[in-house]
């Protein structure tokens, strides 16, 4: 099946709860969103990744502890103009990941824009995780990890350098949403199949069968 | 058009520097191959065209960073035929030749650093031909390659005495020639090589490469001219005074150490010693070039009669010598040309077992010693010929007619242009095979690219003809001009692009930055840095001279094709890309674009579930709907989605039809994954097209023309697609104008399409279509003048089943007599949409 992401991971069992979560990656063009997907998803890393238009989907189930998480990623285009698209992806988003390249300052700001929005329009209990990527060019850095650090402190958002070329801290930050994730309440979590109709703007009432174990 | 005449090809081959396998540029992504930079700054050199010069043919990337270069060649050389060229004359016509080829090179920021008594070839009416000279320019003056380039003993002074090149292997710095040599080495070299030839022997042939250096670098210490010296050296003052004072003026003026006082090649060309051969000299004539405005009739050459009406001329009956260089080349390779294979024929791919490389000491840090220099990273000078005979043999039976197909012919249809052919029975058959066997096909290929190569001399006059022949198919060779011709690309392409600023800094500059080497990059000419520069102006042109458009993230895939097709035509590229985008994509670059793409879709889902109402429902249904996957389908007209051998395929169809059209490769592409998106929810669904599966792409065309064919042009009516084109001449597209003609292009009358709010449109399910075509499909005038692609015989069943879903009272009112009466039951529609 189309499902390649659990069949590699080997943390993959199936035991006990099974939560569902909607996770939107956003951030300036070419900071390596799309490829920190592609790592955490299929352990890859292609150096010329291509430009995401409009967005992309994958998804990656991990393991804590007695629960299976499942991660519904949409990766969303770059580039300003995409914008508009951006909130049909982020709506109803339980994680966000904010992205910027540590080698541009630019990159950082324009993440700092993306944050403001998610407070303001996501789901107001989203769990924000900022990511400072292509921590294998510290030599090139244009961000201090304490600048970034002291900014994600005071808005409370998860924060890492991650690398996708390297892998460092890609699952690491992945996970570290995963456990912030609320799973109790197996209602609020898991929100299968829906995704789709919910991007549509249209309040069509389709009945959405298929639940989120299948 | 370089007409193949006595010309061989030449084959050689080098090794480019290979980068440490760990080592990244700036930007964290490993350094771009010098391979990969040699094959982008080849392609400007397979355009040059001048009597002086082998033409270059192709470039291949090989194993192990191996380049295989082809280029036009003779066996005459220079240092074949030493004694033949001793005589004045001679030697003033050779120099001159020489020189007139360097002052072209020059001309185009070439300068030759190569010349030698090997690479200066003449053809078969004795004309010089120089070759290698692109050996230089191509490697980033030498950059690139591991081994020096240029004889040692025709070495200017100053090239000596510039400092080596050094390649720091730790550093991600690239190395780079910062003083490249002029055009002005040439000359010193052309001096010694002129010398040598007077005096009828070759000077320090017993000295080691140091003792040659030293020589060279003792001109610089003394006041003697570097003449006498050598003169004194070599025991030759007494061969030097039978010359006359003129050509020892002439030698002096060459080997002049200051680079200050030597002339260049374009200014030696007026010396006094060639007054002569000026005034014999012919002017060269370029020939005509497509898509140029230059009158085309300017260099024409009529056949001259004699007075019975025979040609005069010598009339060459070896037809193929006629053809373009390159055309006979690209047979060549199809008729069964390796390059690989002849190289290893010819004992040049020595393959040392890998372990006879390895350093035999290596420390932690990665430092290694005692590795013996592979011989293979050194220029190997041999040029290897390649047999045309396999070629020729597989066109002997081609009639000589072939060679010149008539287009006149009022009575020829799209297939009888292939003419019988008398080895396989007939073309015609060929003409119905699978693309790929087509492509492959010698003879087929001939063919066709005769029959195009005709017809674009001929474009626009012969447009039509043109696109009848592309319905049948494009040769991968002519597809550039013929894509041009398609997108009726025409007038001053050239000083257009010329005029527009390509390089004031604007916002959009990053976005194009990061977008370019993320933009099919596989693609090893794409790859390359040369592309890279050529990628930017392009697009920076489209979006400065198209100030109502802004530039999309897809832009860039939409570009690749035009400049992978027209790579060094970068004003064909651009005016391509410029009459593409409003044929297919109007309005879609706009900055609020969303009331456009909004539509867009819609009518793709309505087409999805007029075609398939299964799978529409099942979609639907999930919640797949095309605002998830489909953007990047639309915005780069699938540039995006598919590699660049099938977009060109896909392509070719695609130029054929309307704006429509790419709705329709749509629903076919669905199709082709009918059986699984029909299983998967919404996640597989969506999972599958995150990635582009696998697609047969010649199955995938068919189905779309298909599906083309059996839509109401109404159906796929946009209120934002392109308005009317004004007072479009119609015979220029006879019998085509149904398929390529928009649905806007045809007279609007009270019956036809009305704009619908778009929330109203993409509620809806299923296409509206047109009173027009309703009256038309349902025959309801009685056998009328078809005038819709879904012509049908006269015999054959209503191809469409209207159903009254009015109140009974209204029925009974007035109908007419074909419909039926229904209180609305789905059944009725499953039936129906299967009769398609």
């Amino acid at each position: 099946m189309a499902n390649r992401a659990g069949a590699q991971r080997p943390n993959g069992a199936t035991q006990g709860k099974i939560c569902q979560f909607k996770l939107v990656l956003l951030g300036e063009s070419a900071v390596g969103k799309s490829s920190l997907v592609l790592r955490f998803v299929k352990g890859q890393f292609h150096e010329y990744q291509e430009s995401t238009i409009g967005a992309a989907f994958l998804t990656q189930t991990v393991c804590l502890d007695d629960t299976t998480v499942k991660f519904e990623i949409w990766d969303t285009a770059g580039q300003e103009r995409y914008h508009s698209l951006a909130p049909m992806y982020y709506r109803g988003a339980q994680a966000a990941i904010v992205v910027y390249d540590i080698t541009n300052q630019d990159t950082f700001g324009r993440a700092k824009t993306w944050v403001k929005e998610l407070q303001r329009q996501a789901s107001p209990n989203i769990v924000i995780a900022l990511a400072g990527n292509k921590s294998d060019l510290s030599n090139k850095r244009m961000v201090e990890y304490e600048e970034a650090q002291a900014y994600a402190e005071e808005n409370s958002l998860l924060f890492m350098e991650t690398s996708a070329k390297t892998a460092m801290n890609v699952n690491d930050i992945f996970l570290a949403i995963a456990k912030k994730l609320p799973k109790n309440e197996g209602g609020g979590a898991a929100q299968p199949r829906q995704q789709g109709m919910k991007i549509n703007n249209s309040e069509t009432s389709q009945a959405s069968e298929g639940g989120c174990c299948k | 058009m370089t007409m193949l005449g006595k010309a061989e090809y030449g084959v050689t081959t080098f090794f480019t520097r290979s980068h440490p396998n760990d080592k990244c540029g700036a930007n964290g992504l490993p350094l771009t191959p010098n391979s990969v930079k040699v094959l982008g700054r080849f392609q400007g050199l397979k355009h040059l065209k001048h009597p002086q010069i082998c033409k270059y043919l192709d470039i291949v990337k090989d194993k192990h960073e191996r380049m295989v270069i082809v280029c036009e060649h003779y066996r005459n050389c220079l240092s074949s035929k030493s004694s033949t060229f001793s005589s004045r004359e001679k030697l003033t016509e050779i120099a001159y030749g020489v020189l007139k080829g360097l002052a072209y090179l020059n001309s185009i920021g070439i300068t030759h650093r190569n010349l030698s008594k090997d690479n200066i070839l003449f053809d078969a009416e004795g004309q010089v031909k120089l070759a290698e000279y692109g050996l230089y320019y191509m490697t980033g003056y030498g950059a690139e390659v591991a081994f020096p380039i240029g004889m040692p003993q025709y070495l200017a002074p100053e090239v000596l005495a510039e400092a080596p090149i050094t390649v720091d292997e730790h550093s991600d710095v690239e190395p780079e020639v910062l003083n490249p040599s002029g055009p002005k080495v040439d000359v010193w070299s052309l001096g010694m090589i002129l010398l040598e030839m007077m005096c009828a022997q070759d000077l320090w042939t017993g000295l080691t490469m140091p003792q040659i250096f030293h020589k060279i670098f003792a001109f610089l210490k003394t006041d003697q001219s570097p003449l006498q010296s050598i003169a004194k050296d070599n025991s030759l003052t007494e061969t030097l005074k039978t010359l006359t004072p003129d050509v020892v003026e002439f030698l002096n003026k060459c080997l002049t150490v200051s680079v200050k006082h030597r002339p260049s090649p374009s200014e030696l060309l007026k010396d006094d010693i060639f007054t002569e051969l000026r005034l014999k000299e012919v002017p060269y004539r370029n020939g005509f070039q497509l898509f140029s405005t230059e009158s085309r009739c300017k260099d024409l050459e009529l056949p001259v009669y004699g007075e019975n009406g025979t040609i005069m001329q010598d009339f060459d009956f070896d037809h193929l010598s006629l053809r373009n260089m390159e055309e006979v080349y690209y047979l060549w390779r199809l008729a069964g040309g390796d390059l690989e294979a002849l190289l290893r024929k010819e004992g040049l791919v020595i393959t040392k077992p890998p372990i006879t490389l390895l350093p035999s000491f290596c420390t932690n840090e990665g430092d290694v010693f005692g590795q013996r220099r592979d011989r293979a990273e050194l220029l190997d000078s041999i040029v290897i010929t390649a047999s045309q005979e396999q070629l020729r043999n597989r066109l002997s039976e081609v009639d000589e007619k072939a060679y010149y197909p008539l287009l006149e012919d009022e009575q020829s249809s799209m297939t009888s242009s292939l003419p019988l052919s008398p080895s396989s029975s007939d073309l015609t058959n060929t003409a119905s095979l699978p693309l790929v066997i087509k492509e492959k096909d010698v003879e087929y290929q001939f063919h066709r690219i005769i029959l195009y190569e005709r017809l674009l001399k001929a474009y626009p006059y012969k447009r039509a003809h043109i696109w009848k022949e592309a319905r049948v198919d494009i040769p991968p060779l002519v597809r550039a001009p013929v894509w041009a011709a398609l997108l009726e690309v025409e007038g001053d392409i050239e000083g257009l692009y010329n005029s527009i600023d390509k390089d004031t800094i604007t916002p959009t500059d990053r976005q194009i930055e990061v977008d370019i080497p993320r933009c099919h990059q596989y693609h090893e000419l794409l790859s390359s840095p040369t592309a890279h520069v050529k990628f930017k102006r392009v697009l920076k042109a489209w979006v400065v001279s198209h100030p109502e458009y802004v530039y999309w993230q897809g832009l860039d895939s939409l570009c690749a094709p035009f400049l992978a097709l027209n790579f060094t035509n970068e004003a064909l590229a651009y005016a391509c890309l410029t009459a593409f985008i409003p044929k297919y994509l109007h309005k879609i670059f706009l900055k609020d674009n969303s009331q456009v793409i909004q539509e867009y879709l819609a009518v793709f889902s309505h087409l999805i579930a007029f075609h398939d109402p299964e799978l529409g429902n099942h979609l639907d249904g999930i919640g797949f709907i095309p605002d998830l996957y489909a953007i990047p389908w639309f915005l780069t007209m699938y540039a995006h989605v598919f590699p660049l051998h099938k977009i060109v395929h896909l392509w070719d169809t695609l130029l054929l039809g309307n704006s429509s059209f790419p709705l329709c490769i749509g629903v076919a592409i669905l199709q082709q994954f009918r059986d699984r998106l029909l299983s998967f929810g919404f996640n597989e669904c969506i999972l599958l097209f995150s990635d582009m599966p696998e697609i047969d792409i010649q199955r995938c065309v068919q189905d779309s023309i298909k599906i083309f064919c059996s839509t109401p042009k109404s159906a796929t009516y946009r209120q934002h697609a392109r308005p009317p084109k004004k007072a479009q001449k119609e015979e220029s597209r006879p019998n085509l104008s149904y398929y390529s003609r928009d649905y806007n292009d045809q007279p609007s009358t009270d019956l036809s399409m009305e704009p619908i709010p778009i929330e109203e449109l993409k509620r809806e399910k299923v296409p509206r279509i047109s009173a027009e075509d309703l009256i038309e499909l349902g025959e309801l005038t009685g056998p009328a003048h078809s005038k819709s692609p879904t012509k049908r015989k006269q015999n054959s069943k209503p191809m469409l089943l209207v159903v009254d879903v009015r109140t009974d009272s209204d029925w009974l009112k007035q109908h007419h007599v074909t419909t039926c009466k229904s209180s609305y039951k789905p059944e009725w529609f499953a039936g129906v949409q299967k009769s398609w």
